[in-house]
């Protein structure tokens, strides 16, 4: 295992670096720059800002310039955000993203598993029903129409909640979480469900249950461990969107998380910080995928670490 | 934070009220209860909503307008700006301009502190300057040094031709005196020592802390508040400044403000009480909420303008017959009617419409439609016959902003059904359509100019051939321009400048089209807040009963 996780590890640097050579070069070519201004700036001053980020020199000294940087856990200084560095930025958003992305794929996960399993089991049922409907809601309405929803019904109308904003405590985080879990909710029940439909019919079950083991116990230790396998190999990708956060819900909902940062960077032309980010959800993506194929080996016996 | 509003129903009073009903939020309501109980306190908070998230507080960098807005609070210039917008003394209780126009000279009041009981002198605001203009800061404000109000020196401090700041026009003969000199005059100049621009500099904080002098554990400002926290993407929390010198009239203990980066949330907050003050309220819920919440709901013109430039350089639009039919086809109510509603004005100058200045205007625009459609129409077949074209088509160069984009295509489609020409929209990034007009790749580009203070002289500086903007030369706006800086008062220079806007306009090198507003949602818990062209609403003046 600690050989695999390595080779792993090892393997995936050649990508973030591919990622980052990628995305340096593609931001370079957008029109426009970080300073761009339709005001009468003359040139001496619009040159000194430019030049205050080397922004004139060759582009492989300042791909080398960021590079040398990050080696050093340093990002570079944000063009747009000048207080900060990149990485104050990411260290200061990123725990809000990953605690409310963490919480709504825990949410998803949990409920998306009872549901899929509940329509499975109960096929044609009124639970079936329920929780397609509760599926159908999640996949069919938009999280920037549900996020408002629940602002004017939580917020407005019952005042159960506040509308907007953040202070890290709960009353803050339970509509962002709501409204980023209810996509996922109905993923993971729907794949449940249907794995679970095709499991229950497999031979190994019918022995299990000829052998008159219990059916709760034939589900939960038996079918359950095949038919979670789709489950596991979407909640990895899904996760590592979900923590590197939500710019809709981030927005709607005020939250200082890191999901404006991917696209304020890039309207703004703030390189670092597209970088920065990028780097991060790679790292993030590539991380979410080993930890999937580690489950996925515990899980299947067929899955071999070699 | 505030989180409750004397007027509306509060969360808080609710939440209490509903936790038993709801088993699913029970918890989480206790858990509100708790934090909302626990924020209870007898100070005074203003929360205000300031818009999208800001890029920079740093005094001599920042450039947006609701970065100015704290920078307003936080630190006080030389002059400053009451609720109506007027100047005002600052820091300096009185200054005197040289009989040529060309030297301010600036008594800062007894007394002054910093926030950390320093005492301010002369010398900090020069250092303002000095770092402002200082290639190495690289801030885009060194330009209104420079070229705005030309302090003797700038140009050649930012263009690297001299390193030595004492070589600049400001000075510091002594603790109480700043002596500021202009290459020429510049009448307007006041507002550019204000906070915004003029800020002092704290330099034992900033020789110690570098560029993290503004982090809210290490700044040292000299405004009416100074910064308690500043969470990105979040908030800023400022808290009254016991130094101020004027701190004894401060009524407002603390200020948040809160980025609204949607600006339906904004409404949606104030609606429940947690903003006191929504800005750039959606122009498409204006009338609504005017009949939601009546006065709370402000309208106010602002400085903005929108129009549309025409490339001189490239043809066909080098023939004045062609961008004078083009102008005289619009029919400016139906954009500002039909089109974009939520306070835009119809625009027939350059300048705004301000209080006090008489501008310019097109002579279309005092025209029923029926006859700018048939004096459109002779002047473009005379235009495209002197331009020896047979059929006119151009490409409309936006900003993919919703109402901006509206604004082009409602013109494509006036001008194709006026005119018979074929007109496409390019909506696109801000970044890409401000690179297409600078590289000088565009025909007709979908302008606009936010003026940086209640006067003509904001724009028409700005459209000042010297200026190059648009390529168009006159040796007669020059002139004009250069008496007017000149003029023995404030109503002739009027007049002169109202003179060189026509000048400009009879080019056509642009045509107006509407001013914007500001709209913002203003609780009648507070008072002081007066409607301004300039937005300036600074909180010293404000006072908030209720919380």
């Amino acid at each position: 295992m600690f050989r695999y996780v390595t080779y792993r590890t090892l393997k995936s640097l050649p990508t973030l670096l591919a990622l980052a050579v990628i995305t340096f070069f593609m931001m370079r070519v957008a029109p426009g720059g970080p300073f761009s201004s339709n005001r009468r700036v003359p040139k001496e001053v619009r040159l000194n800002i430019e030049n205050a980020y080397h922004l004139h020199d060759p582009i492989w000294e300042q791909f080398w310039r960021w590079f040398w940087g990050v080696l050093h856990f340093d990002f570079g200084p944000s063009f747009k955000y000048r207080d900060y560095t990149v990485s104050e930025l990411i260290a200061h958003g990123f725990p809000t993203s990953l605690e409310v992305g963490l919480w709504a794929m825990f949410i998803s996960t949990v409920l998306g598993l009872i549901l899929g399993i509940a329509g499975a089991l109960r096929r044609n049922g009124p639970i079936d029903y329920t929780a397609g409907a509760i599926a159908m809601v999640g996949l069919a309405i938009p999280i920037y129409v549900i996020g408002p929803i629940g602002q004017i019904v939580l917020g407005l109308h019952l005042q159960w909640l506040p509308i907007a904003g953040w202070d890290g405590t709960w009353p803050y985080k339970v509509m962002p979480i709501l409204t980023l879990s209810l996509p996922n909710i109905a993923y993971v029940s729907r794949l449940m469900r249907g794995s679970m439909i095709e499991t229950v019919r497999t031979n190994y079950v019918r022995t299990a249950r000829a052998k008159g083991i219990g059916e709760r116990k034939t589900i939960l230790k038996h079918a359950m461990k095949g038919a979670i396998m789709p489950v596991v190999a979407y909640l990895g990708p899904a996760t590592a969107i979900t923590v590197t956060g939500s710019i809709v819900v981030e927005t709607i909902f005020g939250i200082p998380g890191i999901g404006r940062y991917f696209v304020d960077g890039a309207i703004s032309r703030d390189y670092p910080l597209v970088m920065g980010v990028t780097v991060l959800y790679g790292a993030i993506i590539i991380l979410a995928n080993l930890l999937t194929d580690i489950v996925r080996g515990i899980l299947d016996p067929k899955v071999s670490y070699e | 934070m505030s989180f409750c509003n004397g007027n509306r129903p509060s969360v808080r009073r609710a939440a209490a009220l509903n936790s038993a009903k709801s088993a699913l939020f029970g918890a989480v309501l206790v858990a509100a209860g708790a934090a909302l109980a626990a924020s209870a306190s007898a100070e005074s908070t203003l929360v205000r909503g300031m818009g999208p998230t800001i890029g920079t507080l740093d005094p001599q960098l920042n450039f947006l307008a609701n970065e100015g807005w704290i920078q307003d609070d936080m630190y006080e210039g030389l002059t400053a700006q009451d609720a109506s917008g007027n100047i005002i003394p600052g820091a300096a209780d009185k200054w005197e301009l040289s009989d040529d126009g060309l030297t301010y000279t600036f008594h800062l009041r007894d007394g002054l502190k910093w926030s950390n009981g320093d005492p301010l002198v002369a010398q900090d605001f020069v250092n303002g300057v000095v770092r402002t203009v200082d290639p190495a800061t690289a801030s885009d404000k060194a330009y209104i040094f420079c070229s705005t109000i030309a302090v003797t020196g700038v140009c050649d401090f930012t263009a690297k031709k001299t390193s030595d700041p004492t070589k600049l026009g400001i000075s510091a003969p002594d603790a109480k005196t700043v002596v500021v000199k202009l290459d020429k005059p510049a009448p307007y100049a006041l507002i550019y020592f204000g906070s915004y621009y003029g800020a002092p500099l704290h330099k034992p904080s900033f020789d110690k802390f570098g560029a993290a002098f503004i982090k809210p554990e290490n700044i040292v400002s000299n405004g009416a508040y100074h910064m308690a926290e500043n969470v990105p993407q979040s908030h800023v929390t400022l808290v009254k400044n016991p130094n101020f010198w004027d701190a004894a009239n401060v009524k407002i203990d603390k200020v948040v403000y809160q980025i609204t980066e949607d600006n339906k949330t904004a409404v949606k907050l104030f609606k429940s009480g947690q903003l006191d003050v929504g800005v750039d309220i959606p122009a498409d819920d204006v009338l609504n909420l005017q009949k939601e919440f009546g006065d709370e709901m402000h309208v106010t013109p602002y400085l903005e303008t929108d129009y549309f430039s025409f490339n001189i350089k490239v043809p066909p639009f080098d023939n004045i017959n062609i961008r004078k039919a083009l102008s005289t086809a619009l029919d400016r109510d139906t954009f500002i009617n039909k089109v974009i509603k939520g306070g835009y004005v119809v625009n027939c100058g350059y300048v705004v419409p301000l209080p006090d200045y008489k501008g310019a205007r097109v002579p279309e625009c005092d025209m029923d439609q029926a006859t700018r459609i048939k004096t459109a129409k002779a002047l473009l077949a005379q235009g495209m016959k002197e331009a020896n074209i047979k059929k006119l088509s151009f490409t409309i160069e936006s900003s993919n902003d919703d109402t901006q984009k509206k604004i082009a295509e409602t013109a494509a489609l006036m001008w194709k059904k006026a005119l018979g020409v074929d007109v496409k929209v390019n909506a696109q990034e801000r970044d890409a359509w401000l690179d297409a007009f600078n590289g000088g790749k565009w025909q007709v580009f979908n302008d606009d100019l936010v003026g940086d203070f209640a006067g003509p002289e904001t724009f028409l500086a700005y459209i000042d051939p010297r200026g190059g903007v648009y390529g168009w030369e006159s040796k007669e706006y020059e002139d004009l321009w250069d008496k007017a800086m000149l003029a023995a008062d404030k109503q002739q220079r009027y007049a002169l400048l109202a003179q060189a806007e026509k000048v400009f306009l009879d080019q056509y090198t642009s045509t107006p089209l509407d001013a914007a507003p500001s709209r913002d949602l203003v609780s009648k818990k507070i008072s002081g807040w007066v409607d301004n062209v300039g937005a300036s609403h600074p909180t010293r003046f404000m006072t908030i009963s209720g919380n």
